[in-house]
C-alpha cells in the first residue's frame, strides 16, 4: 500500500509541474504583469514600465522566471494584487475559509442525504418511495446547477423568506458567538444543498444500485438461511459492502466542489474564492486571477490523488495495475 | 452491418432484422425518448424559423435595439412573455437566443467528437508508447478544472478572435478527455477479434484498420456518448453565459438572457424575464438526455426492452 501511494504521489508531480507551466504561459500571455502585480497599470509611462519590467526580471530568460514563480508560489507568495494592492496570498486567506465552510456543508448534507435516500431506495426497490426518489434524482443531474440556484434563491430566499439570499453572515452580530455561527449556518445551507445536489443525486443512485446487487449475493441467502433478521443482514452485511465504493467518491468532489463553488457562490453572491475569482477576472486583477487558478488546479490534482489513494485502499486489485 | 447479424445466425425461415433496424424499433418504443425527440426537433424548428416568426411575435422584432418607452413589460398580448429590462421581446430573444445555445453546443460536440474518437482510437489501437503517452496527454487535459480554465481562455483570447467561436475551440479543446477515454477502452477490447487480426495480416493500412473495421462497431458508444455531451455542453455554454464569461453580451443565448437573474430585483420581481430561458434550458437538457438514455439502451443488444 505505501509503495502504491507512493508512485501515485510521484505520478502527480510530473503533472503538477506540466499544470504550472500552462498557467506560467497563460499568466504571461495576459495583459500587464499578472505575475507579480508590482507595476501599477495606471501608470503608462513607457520609462517606469520598462525600469519596473527590468527590476522585475522580465527581461530574464523565460525558464529563471518560470523558476522564480514557481519557487515564489512555493513559499506562499503569490504576488500582489493590483486590486487590493494587498498581497493576494492574504487576499485568499481571507476568502478561503467560508469557501471551505461551503464545501464541507455542502458535502455533509450530500452524505447524509443520499444515505438516507439510497438505503430507503436500496431496501424497497420499485415502491413509490423509490421512485419519487428517482425522480429527484433524475432532477439532480440533469438540471444545470445555475438553473436550480437561480429558482432556490427565487423560492427559497425571496418568496419564502426561509434563507438569506447573499452573503455569508449578517453583519451586525460580533463574531465569536452563537449567533454568529447560527447565522453562518442559515447563510450556508442554501448554497451548500445547491452545490451538493448532482452528488447527493448520483451517490443515492449508486447506494441503491449497490444495495439491490448485493441483496442478491450468496453471502445474504446463507445469512438468511442462518435465521438473521433481514434489518441486520442490511445494516451490517450488504451496507458495509455498498459503502466502501461510495468512500472514494470523497477524491473526485473536491474536484467538482472546485468548478461548482464558482457557479453557486456567483448565484448566492456567496464571498468565498469563487467569487473573489470571477470579480477579479471582471477587475482584471490579473496575479489574483492567476494565482487562484494555480490553487483550483493543484486542489483538483489532489482531490484526483485522494480518489486514487482511497480506490487503492477499498480493492487490493488496483494497486498492482 | 446487416450480414454480420445473421452470418452467426442459424439458418431461419425469415430474415433477421439489422442491429440498426432492432435499435431503430426499441427507439421507437420508448415513450419517454420519443416524446424528447419530437420536443427537441420543435424547438430545433422553432429556431431556426426565428427570423421569420419574429415579426409576427412582437411589435419590435430587433433582438439587439434597447427601447426604453417599453422596458420591463409584464406578458400581455403585444409581448406574449413580456420584455426585459432593455425593452426587448423576451419570446423574440427566446427563439433566437435558442439559435446560438444550440449552434455552440452542437459545434463544440463535433470538435470533441473528433478529437476525442481519432485519440482514443489511434491510442487503443497502436498501444505500446504512442497509447501510454496519449492517454497521459489525456489525463493532463482532464485535470484542469475547466470552468477556470475556459475563463481564463476566454479573457485571453477576448478581441483576438471572434467571441463565438473562441467560446466553441475553447470548450471543444478542454472536453475530449472523457470521449477518448471511452473510444480507447472499447478499442481495446475490439481490437482482439479475429477479423482485425485478418486485416491486418492482409496488410491493410492502420488507418483504414481504424475507419473501416473498428470505428463502425465503436459507433454505438460514440453516438451515446455524443447525445449527452450535447446535453452538456450546452449547459457549458449557457452557464458560461449566466456568469457573463461566454457567448459575448450583446448576442442573445439562453445563458444570456437568464444571467438577468443576477440582478436581485430582476430575479424577486420580474420572474418572466429569467423563467423563460431557465425553463427552456431545463427542458431542453433534460428531453437531450432522455434522448441519450433512450439511444443506450435501443443500442445496447442485451438490454430487453
Amino acid at each position: 500500500m505505501l509503495k502504491y501511494t507512493l508512485r501515485r504521489v510521484l505520478g502527480m508531480i510530473p503533472m503538477l509541474f506540466l499544470v504550472s507551466v500552462v498557467v506560467f504561459f497563460l499568466a504571461k500571455a495576459m495583459p500587464g504583469d499578472s505575475l507579480s502585480g508590482e507595476i501599477d497599470p495606471t501608470n503608462t509611462n513607457p520609462e517606469y514600465i520598462a525600469e519596473m519590467r527590468e527590476k522585475l526580471g522580465y527581461n530574464d530568460p523565460v525558464y529563471v522566471q518560470y523558476y522564480r514563480w514557481v519557487t515564489d508560489f512555493m513559499s506562499g507568495d503569490f504576488g500582489k494584487s493590483t486590486r487590493y494592492k494587498m498581497p493576494v496570498a492574504d487576499l485568499i486567506g481571507e476568502k478561503l475559509p467560508n469557501t471551505i465552510f461551503l464545501a464541507l456543508t455542502s458535502l455533509l448534507i450530500t452524505y447524509v442525504l443520499a444515505f438516507a435516500m439510497g438505503m430507503y431506495s436500496g431496501r424497497k426497490p420499485y415502491t413509490l418511495g423509490d421512485n419519487l426518489i428517482a425522480g429527484f434524482n433524475y432532477a439532480g443531474i440533469a438540471i444545470p446547477s445555475f438553473v436550480a440556484g437561480v429558482f432556490a434563491v427565487y423560492f427559497f430566499a425571496f418568496k419564502l423568506n426561509w434563507f438569506p439570499f447573499a452573503g455569508s453572515v449578517d453583519i451586525e452580530i460580533d463574531k465569536g458567538t452563537i449567533e454568529y455561527w447560527m447565522s453562518r449556518i442559515h447563510h450556508v445551507m442554501l448554497p451548500a444543498f445547491v452545490l451538493g445536489m448532482f452528488s447527493t443525486a448520483s451517490y443515492t443512485q449508486f447506494l441503491r444500485n449497490d444495495l439491490i446487487e448485493n441483496s442478491r449475493k450468496d453471502f445474504v441467502r446463507t445469512a438468511l438461511a442462518k435465521g438473521t433478521p433481514m434489518g441486520k443482514i442490511y445494516n451490517v452485511h450488504i451496507l458495509r459492502n455498498s459503502i466502501i465504493p461510495l468512500v472514494t467518491f470523497l477524491g473526485f468532489d473536491i474536484a467538482a466542489l472546485v468548478g461548482g463553488a464558482i457557479i453557486t457562490e456567483k448565484i448566492f453572491t456567496y464571498p468565498g474564492i469563487g467569487l473573489l475569482f470571477l470579480d477579479s477576472v471582471n477587475n482584471r486583477d490579473y496575479p489574483t486571477v492567476m494565482a487562484i487558478t494555480m490553487m483550483l488546479s493543484a486542489m483538483v490534482l489532489i482531490g484526483n490523488l485522494i480518489a486514487d489513494i482511497l480506490y487503492g485502499i477499498v480493492d487490493p486489485r488496483i494497486r498492482l495495475g | 452491418m446487416t450480414t454480420n447479424a445473421a452470418t452467426g445466425a442459424v439458418k431461419r425461415t425469415e430474415k433477421s432484422s439489422s442491429p440498426w433496424a432492432i435499435a431503430r424499433r426499441k427507439f421507437l418504443r420508448n415513450k419517454l425518448a420519443m416524446a424528447s425527440t419530437v420536443f427537441l426537433i420543435l424547438v430545433i424548428i422553432l429556431t431556426l424559423l426565428a427570423p421569420f416568426l419574429a415579426p409576427h411575435l412582437s411589435p419590435i422584432p430587433d433582438i439587439t435595439k434597447v427601447n426604453i418607452s417599453k422596458m420591463s413589460i409584464p406578458p400581455n398580448g403585444d409581448h406574449l412573455l413580456g420584455t426585459d429590462k432593455s425593452g426587448r421581446d423576451v419570446m423574440t430573444r427566446l427563439l433566437y437566443g435558442g439559435r446560438i445555445s444550440l449552434l455552440v453546443g452542437a459545434s463544440a460536440t463535433l470538435i470533441v467528437v473528433v478529437l476525442g474518437t481519432i485519440v482514443g482510437s489511434v491510442a487503443g489501437f497502436f498501444g505500446g508508447a504512442v497509447d501510454s503517452l496519449l492517454m497521459r496527454f489525456t489525463d493532463f487535459v482532464l485535470n484542469f478544472p475547466f470552468l477556470v480554465f475556459v475563463i481564463v481562455l476566454n479573457t485571453i483570447l477576448f478581441g483576438i478572435v471572434d467571441g463565438l467561436w473562441v467560446l466553441i475551440l475553447v470548450i471543444g479543446l478542454l472536453s475530449w478527455g472523457g470521449v477518448a477515454r471511452i473510444v480507447r477502452s472499447k478499442v481495446l477490447a475490439e481490437k482482439e477479434n479475429e477479423y482485425v487480426l485478418a486485416a491486418i495480416s492482409i496488410g491493410t493500412p492502420p488507418a483504414k484498420v481504424i475507419i473501416k473495421h473498428l470505428l463502425p462497431n465503436v459507433l454505438s458508444t460514440i453516438i451515446v456518448q455524443a447525445t449527452l455531451l450535447f446535453a452538456s455542453l450546452i449547459v457549458a455554454e449557457t452557464g458560461l453565459s449566466y456568469l457573463g464569461f461566454g457567448v459575448p453580451q450583446e448576442t442573445p443565448s439562453w445563458g444570456n438572457m437568464l444571467a438577468f437573474a443576477n440582478e436581485p430585483d430582476v430575479l424577486q420581481g420580474k420572474p418572466w424575464i429569467w423563467m423563460p430561458p431557465a425553463l427552456i434550458i431545463t427542458a431542453t437538457i433534460l428531453s437531450i438526455n432522455f434522448i441519450g438514455e433512450g439511444l443506450k439502451d435501443a443500442l445496447n443488444p442485451k438490454s430487453q426492452r
